[in-house]
């Protein structure tokens, strides 16, 4: 797995970059921090997010001039955040003093600033902590300068006043009454290390780099209104600061523009944008300064800005709490380890790979594709869980053996219909999980597509191998494309009929040269086989299908269908391109049940309306969440669509049976065969099977065949435990990694279960 | 599983006819390899395991060690 690309892939994800308000705000202030704080009524909590960036914060907190408030995303829904007010909430009731602090050795060097303005004062304070002897020089009588306009009712002249004591309490040297001329500036270069200007007026016309507002190439700096030609307040600080910044990279000699791209005013590459938003107006202040109730109220009404798209949209990721960002880490740490445990696997295993969140995002970013990735390189370097895809690829192996696999041309019985049945122009080709959980509609389906497309319609059943792709077997997926690319040429290059959304997927991923239409398209175009054309039957909320999330012809079909049908739609929010996974993508359903379960719900609890649904595991998994599900095969085929809306999905046992029953009827009804084998695998015992112990079988994955399996050999071979209290006996046996367990009373001729359990560490028996 | 804390056993080996006996037995599973106290017939050497150790301690053990 590439990880370079991995992580650039992450540092595109935009989930922790600044929201404009910060990435406005010339010394970048943490607004986020600042409101979420304040909202919290923690109002000291709130003044140290401020002063860790403000420099003189209670002065410049009260005169700041925000133009972070232009570009608040809250202005189009009621009005922009009133940061200033709030700011000066959280200096009234959130101020404390500074702590002392020990300060630094001053043996860096020599540095000497000119105008005890704001920029000035920013510059000498910044330059003193990072370890410069440094001499301020103001040509009046006092420090501050313009802040001394500013004093009054929001400002007073007593706060002004301590505030600046902090230049002389870090024993900064100030030299008042001192005016810098031409000359003296001069002077002051060849005597200092580096030299601040701040003055705001300055007689000559200087040539102040944008960046480092440093002069040319010598030790001169220039900030304030001086270098910003504009009398922002904030704008006067942060170039203090900045200054500070280059000419301490100046006197250590090191490059003085590297890595300085986010300084100052940038744009965010944040995009944020809220779905359903209220609209709410600024708080209004009963006095001169919010109260602490006002405050927090206003406070409430920032959007916090972050983008959550994907993670809002997704069971999984909201599930996890996780950014695409982290989540992209997270794995690359998970690739690097040698030793140790890799506790990102259940979280990779518990993605649906649905690509939600590539049409969510801003960037196109797609957890599908890495996690796609990731899952092989973990199959590549031995470090996939077994237990995770085990049951869905012996699954895939089932449907894939003679019990189910098979190919035929169109019967010659069906010549009275078309002559020409020797040319295959079509394959039915169904998937495995319609068959295991609609065997009757398949057979239906295959009956009317013979009827009604002309050129000979084949069938051809097995699975298309989408668990080997979502399990990372690219080993198992070559196999089986391979084996299915040989069919198709050997029948004669047929277009294929596709009642499987899972399958168009794979087909379009790894089969681009083979033609498909799915059945749905055919169903629109030529007509319901019955006459079902009773209108208003009710309202369905269309549940699209993951695996085909941008094939419109699919999306178009179904609604015709279900309008053929007597049906209105409803369309989803989440609908078409922008649909959600049901929660089995991704063998989710086999690898997290919980994290199946959330999927499940997250989609219930967004409709009203009975669903519709164009593939077999939606419709099982939403019944089996109590949510009514109709199949678009419901409404073409089904009777009674009132019972067919809850019908459970059949067991795991029931699944395998009803694609080797359908096989077996395909044969005997259509081609008039008989199956050449035992496909049913009876093995004539006489089992009860309580409630209790079906769910068990199903939470543990373990087959009726399995159990008989185990039965079958401890009543042949002995082997197994017997308690002579309850009569009850024990029996093991080891099939394909996995020992199976059954509890058991023989009761005549029955045997009655009582548990089933299985492990996959061996036990050796000597 | 020590001897003290020995719990009830009325399980035999149904093939053997035998009371079952705590002994240490190998067990396996990918990179892991131990030793654990099990129920085994003394005859057949058939080990007695049961749902909750399967389903709860073995699960566990083995989850970790697919993690490894």
């Amino acid at each position: 797995m590439d990880l370079d690309k991995l992580l650039e892939t992450s540092d595109r994800c935009i989930y922790d970059e600044p929201p404009s308000c910060t990435s406005n705000c010339p010394v970048h202030m943490d607004v986020i921090a600042f409101v979420t704080e304040m909202e919290k009524g923690e109002f000291g909590k709130a003044y140290a997010v401020m002063e860790k960036r403000i420099p003189f914060a209670r002065i410049i907190g009260s005169i700041c001039d925000h133009p972070c408030k232009k570009a608040c995303v809250r202005a189009d829904s009621g009005g922009a955040i009133e940061i200033s007010e709030l700011e000066k909430a959280a200096l009234i009731f959130g101020y404390s003093p500074p702590k002392r602090t020990m300060s630094a050795a001053k043996n860096k060097g020599r540095a000497a600033v000119v105008g005890g303005g704001i920029s000035g004062l920013t510059a000498a304070f910044d330059l003193d902590k990072k370890g410069y002897r440094v001499t301020l020089y103001e040509k009046s009588g006092r420090l501050g300068g313009r802040i001394w306009d500013c004093a009054g009712e929001d400002l007073k002249k007593e706060i002004i006043e301590e505030e600046l004591q902090i230049i002389a309490k870090q024993g900064i040297n100030t030299e008042l009454n001192t005016y810098v001329d031409k000359k003296g500036l001069e002077e002051l270069i060849k005597e200092y290390d580096a030299v601040y200007l701040g003055t705001g007026i300055w007689d000559e016309e200087l040539k102040v780099h944008p960046d480092t507002f440093q002069v040319g190439e010598t030790p001169l700096f220039v900030g304030g209104s001086l270098a910003n030609k504009n009398d922002s307040v904030i704008f006067s600080a942060s170039s203090g600061r900045r200054a500070a910044i280059s000419m301490d990279r100046y006197i250590k000699k090191i490059s003085i523009t590297a890595s300085r791209e986010r300084e100052g005013f940038f744009e965010t590459p944040l995009k944020y944008v809220e779905e359903d938003v209220q609209p709410a107006a600024p708080v209004k202040k009963e006095l001169a300064a919010y109260s602490e109730d006002e405050a927090i109220r206003e406070a409430g009404r920032c959007f916090k800005c972050r983008c959550r798209k994907c993670i809002e949209s997704c069971s999984h990721l909201s599930g996890f709490d996780i950014s695409p960002k982290s989540y992209m880490r997270q794995i690359n740490q998970s690739e690097r380890i040698i030793l140790g445990t890799h506790y990102a696997n259940k979280m990779i295993n518990s993605c649906t790979m649905c690509g939600l969140c590539k049409v969510e995002c801003f960037k196109g970013i797609s957890m599908k594709g890495v996690i796609q990735e990731t899952r092989e390189s973990m199959v590549a370097r031995g470090k996939m869980p077994v237990s995770a895809h085990d049951f869905a690829l012996r699954d895939m192996q089932f449907s894939n053996s003679m019990r189910f696999w098979m190919v035929r041309k169109q019967p010659e019985s069906f010549q009275e219909l078309y002559k020409d049945t020797e040319k295959t122009k079509y394959l039915f080709y169904p998937g495995c999980q319609l068959p295991a959980s609609y065997p009757e509609y398949v057979m239906e389906a295959y009956k009317y597509l013979v009827s009604n497309m002309k050129g000979g319609v084949g069938i051809f059943l097995g699975c298309c191998g989408a668990p080997a792709d979502w399990a990372g077997r690219q080993d198992l997926m070559k196999e089986n494309i391979e084996k299915i690319k040989g069919i198709w040429e050997n029948i004669g290059k047929p277009t294929f009929i596709m009642a499987c959304s899972g399958c168009c997927s794979v087909f379009e991923k790894y089969l681009p040269e083979i033609d498909f239409v799915s059945v749905w398209e055919i169903f629109a175009q030529k007509g319901l086989p019955r006459n079902n054309k009773i209108s208003d039957k009710g309202v369905l909320s269309v549940h699209d299908a993951c695996t085909t999330r941008y094939n419109g012809k699919i999306h178009d079909s179904i609604r015709e269908i279900a309008a053929l049908s007597g049906y209105s739609i409803h369309e989803l929010k989440y609908s078409k391109e922008r649909t959600k996974c049901c929660g089995y993508g991704g063998l989710v359903y086999f690898a997290n049940r919980e994290q199946s379960a959330a999927f499940i719900s997250d989609r219930i609890r967004e409709c009203d309306n009975d669903l519709l649904v164009y593939c077999a595991m939606c419709k099982d998994l939403f019944v089996s969440g109590g949510k009514r599900t109709l199949h678009i095969l419901d409404l073409i085929f089904g009777n009674d669509t009132e019972s067919i809306a809850l019908r459970k999905m059949p067991t795991l046992s029931d699944r395998h049976k009803n694609r080797v029953l359908l096989k077996i009827r395909l044969l005997r009804e259509i081609w008039g065969e008989e199956p050449d084998m035992n496909l049913e695998k009876q093995t004539g015992l006489n089992l009860i099977i309580p409630e209790n112990v079906r769910l068990l079988m199903e939470d543990r994955y373990i087959l009726l065949e399995d159990m008989e399996r185990v039965i079958d050999n401890s009543q042949k071979s002995g082997e197994r435990f017997f308690n002579p209290e309850d009569r009850n006996f024990l029996a093991r046996l080891r099939l394909d990694n996995i020992t199976y367990w059954v509890r058991y009373e023989e009761k005549d001729d029955k045997i009655l279960i009582n548990s089933i359990y299985s492990h996959r560490m061996e036990i050796v028996e000597e | 599983m020590d001897a003290e804390n020995k719990q009830y056993m009325p399980w035999i080996c149904d093939k053997c006819k035998k009371e079952l006996i705590l002994r240490k037995v190998k067990a396996r599973y990918l990179e892991g390899n131990f030793e654990v106290e099990l129920m085994k017939c003394p005859v057949c050497s058939m080990v007695f395991i049961e749902e909750d150790l399967a389903m709860g301690k073995m699960l566990e053990v083995e989850k970790g060690l697919e993690d490894k």
